[in-house]
């Protein structure tokens, strides 16, 4: 008998398997008391309300999301490729400091960027209280981190020949440091700038539904009142907003001859920076600390969660990313792949467009109208979710791949299906699994999101614990997310480093 | 009276389990000319990385000016300039940026920065450039859309604006014609001759493989398996010689 193979290709559909367990909890914990809800949900797509009010409210909550992703993704941009430099080796090399200080610092980052924007955002509301510079501090935290992590990894890949011979003209050393990370630093810019920029706005929705404002708050109030069609009308402005800021985006082009445009870039770098830290000061010494008072707060607070309860959530927290991650790598190849033409391709794109757009809390409330809560819930929403985001970028490497191999499979009269299958996506398949090692990161990270509202795993825990103002509690759990996301990031980059 | 500029005093160099240079002994004195002759992979670009520094010896010692590397401030290292046989340009700067990128050790850190937003002056660049038969359309172009022929250039102008006291060349000729080859030849060793400024390079040593371009040089030296095979006057060079290094 011969032995089962595996190969990129077959490794990127075998994950779908998840889906046998996951269908089956779904299944048992149906209930048809919401059908009539989810139903009037759909219709509500198609006709958002539209009138003078909620124009005004859209405009006015957009503007404040847009003022919270925006500089948010200032600071972190800024910041990250600040940090960049400091945690990349080449800075190491040129001044010639020991290399385990860029471990420590790495290290650090690591646990700073494993903690999800919405739990600093819950953590830093429970400290200072609602507050609109609360959005911004809380998706910078974990998007300097992140940030830092990709300029460093870009200024890895300076070519040691470059720096020896930079080296070699013994320039004095920030002029050797300059020369080397100019361009790997503007080009990181210009190729993930306009990634991070929607990042930070769909950080900044998911926070507000959280209470920090903006459209995603007015999403969440529309959702609880059950007026779906103000619902879609804050969902459809916000697919316009991040559509247009993507055209805007790639309308400025980064030109780095252009003097004027270098001198006015300077300029922005230095007054963020000036104007962080200036603000970072005043609100250190300007804010009360309303319900943390100390240090002292953790070891005062008290402590009730058993062990048993407490690794249940772990597995629970764990089981969650790996079902989620399946559904992720899976489902996009598959429907791509079964549905395989011009038509429902662009049913396709609708669809995971819409799955990107509409935040992952309200898929989960959404599902909830005809599913009890579990975890098969929150990985299905979970997994929805990041397929939408993993097939946007199936579909772009497929659009720009070379289309001879699948052209000439058709024209031997081999299955249109089948063709696509060898000639096209076994070329995409090793690329695509390596970005899906690192979406993994992210998913594990965004567990937190539907662990807060699907009441599964640490991050059901972690709200649970910061309303009590249980700090013991809080640290604990904290501490458990970011060893999972460690060591997921650990394996996740060992699979991504024998992938590419 | 000493006028030793380079020693290398019993230099090993081992890469993994390969000993790429083996007990190399070599005196080079001012105003030399020195033509290095051998196969590839003879360890000709390692013993060039050890002269300017760039790769510490397994064994021995590098001496410049009689002191060791160590002992050398910035200032005294930037006296040696090297055209690597790969070239080493930065792809995404233009070429009068990567020619300018010559000119750091004497400036100052906003003159890298002007150099990147390309605000800086390119005079000297120019000039340069223009000794190395470069047109002034490609001044700004980058590095990525240039001939082979052109960045050699490009790398070959970096190296002169310098105008450092040691040159060291490996294989500076490749992917030119020959009408360039006898241009960049005469341009990298007129200056011993002549001595036209004080900075000029008064020392050059080139590794090269063609044996019609050594009547330009005072000496030969010969390496085989990380070996100093010969190291004799070019007048003395006999068929022997490379008979026993290729």
């Amino acid at each position: 008998m011969n032995k089962l193979k595996l190969n990129y290709t077959s490794l990127s559909f075998l994950p779908i398997l998840v889906c046998i367990p996951l269908g089956y909890q779904l299944i048992n914990n149906i209930h048809f008391g919401g059908f009539k809800l989810f139903q009037e949900f759909l219709i509500s797509a198609f006709n958002p309300k539209i009138d003078n009010e909620i124009i005004i409210t859209v405009i006015k909550r957009l503007n404040e999301t847009i003022l919270i992703g925006f500089f948010s993704w200032l600071v972190s941009i800024i910041f990250g490729a600040i940090f960049g430099i400091f945690s990349s080796n080449i800075f190491y090399k040129i001044f010639n400091i020991p290399s385990f200080i860029y471990v420590i610092i790495r290290f650090f980052l690591t646990i700073i960027r494993s903690i999800h924007e919405v739990v600093w955002g819950i953590i830093l509301m429970q400290i200072y209280g609602i507050n609109f510079s609360i959005g911004i501090i809380a998706i910078c935290i974990p998007y300097i981190a992140v940030n830092t992590k990709v300029f460093a990894e870009q200024l890895e890949t300076i070519d040691y020949k470059s720096f020896e011979s930079i080296n070699q003209i013994n320039a004095p050393k920030f002029s050797s440091l300059l020369t080397l990370i100019w361009n790997p630093i503007i080009n990181t810019f210009k190729n993930f700038g306009l990634y991070r920029l929607e990042c930070s706005i769909r950080s900044a929705v998911i926070l507000g539904l959280f209470g920090i404002g903006g459209i995603g708050t007015s999403i969440f109030l529309s959702f609880q009142t059950l007026n779906f069609r103000e619902l879609w009308t804050y969902l459809w402005s916000l697919a316009i907003l991040i559509i247009l800021s993507g055209l805007i985006f790639k309308k400025i082009k980064f030109n780095t001859t252009n003097k004027i445009l270098s001198i006015f870039f300077i300029v922005v770098f230095f007054l963020t920076i000036l104007f962080s830290f200036s603000y970072f000061l005043y609100f250190i010494f300007n804010n009360n600390f309303e319900n943390f008072n100390s240090v002292s707060s953790l070891f005062k607070s008290s402590l009730d969660l058993g062990l048993f309860d407490f690794l249940k959530l772990i597995l629970e927290t764990i089981i969650l990313s790996l079902l989620s991650t399946g559904i992720a790598i899976s489902l996009p190849p598959l429907v791509i792949g079964i549905f395989n033409n011009n038509s429902f391709k662009i049913f396709i794109k609708i669809f995971a467009f819409l799955l990107r757009l509409i935040p992952t809390p309200v898929i989960l409330l959404t599902l909830l109208t005809f599913n009890n809560p579990s975890l098969s819930l929150a990985a299905l929403t979970l997994g929805l979710h990041n397929a939408g985001i993993t097939s946007k970028l199936l579909f772009t490497n497929l659009d720009i791949q070379d289309k001879r191999n699948y052209i000439a499979m058709k024209s031997l009269g081999i299955p249109k299906k089948t063709s696509w299958l060898l000639g096209l996506f076994s070329q995409q398949a090793k690329s695509y699994l390596a970005y899906c090692a690192y979406r993994s990161d992210i998913i594990i990270r965004e567990t937190a999101i539907v662990g807060v509202i699907g009441s599964v795993g640490l991050g059901w825990q972690l709200q649970e614990s910061l309303s009590s103002f249980a700090w013991q509690e809080v640290a604990i759990v904290l501490i458990a997310y970011s060893s999972i996301a460690i060591v997921g990031e650990l394996i996740n980059g060992k699979i991504k480093n024998s992938l590419t | 009276m000493n006028n030793t500029v380079l020693e290398l005093e019993n230099i090993s160099y081992k890469y993994k389990n390969d000993l790429i240079l083996n007990k190399i002994n070599l005196k080079i004195n001012s105003g030399e000319k020195i033509a290095l002759l051998g196969k590839s992979g003879s360890g000709k670009t390692t013993l060039i990385s050890v002269l300017n520094g760039t790769i510490k010896p397994t064994q021995g010692e590098v001496k410049l000016f009689n002191k060791s590397f160590e002992e050398l401030d910035r200032k005294q290292k930037s006296k040696i300039t090297t055209i690597w046989q790969d070239l080493r340009l930065i792809e995404d700067l233009s070429a009068e940026q990567n020619v300018n990128c010559g000119l750091l050790a004497e400036n100052n850190f906003y003159f890298a920065f002007k150099n990147l937003l390309n605000i800086s002056s390119f005079k000297k660049a120019h000039k340069y450039m223009k000794l190395c038969r470069l047109h002034n359309f490609i001044y700004d172009k980058k590095i990525r859309k240039l001939s082979g022929g052109q960045k050699q250039r490009v790398a070959i102008a970096r190296s002169l604006i310098q105008e450092s006291n040691i040159l060291l060349a490996d294989e500076p000729f490749n992917n030119l014609d020959p009408k360039l080859i006898t241009t960049i030849k005469n341009l990298l060793l007129e200056n011993v001759d002549k001595n036209k400024t004080k900075k000029s390079p008064k020392t050059v040593l080139v590794a090269l493989h063609r044996l019609d371009l050594l009547n330009d040089f005072d000496k030969v030296i010969g390496i085989r398996d990380g070996k100093i095979f010969f190291n004799i006057k070019r007048n003395n060079l006999k068929k022997i010689h490379l008979e026993k290094i290729y």
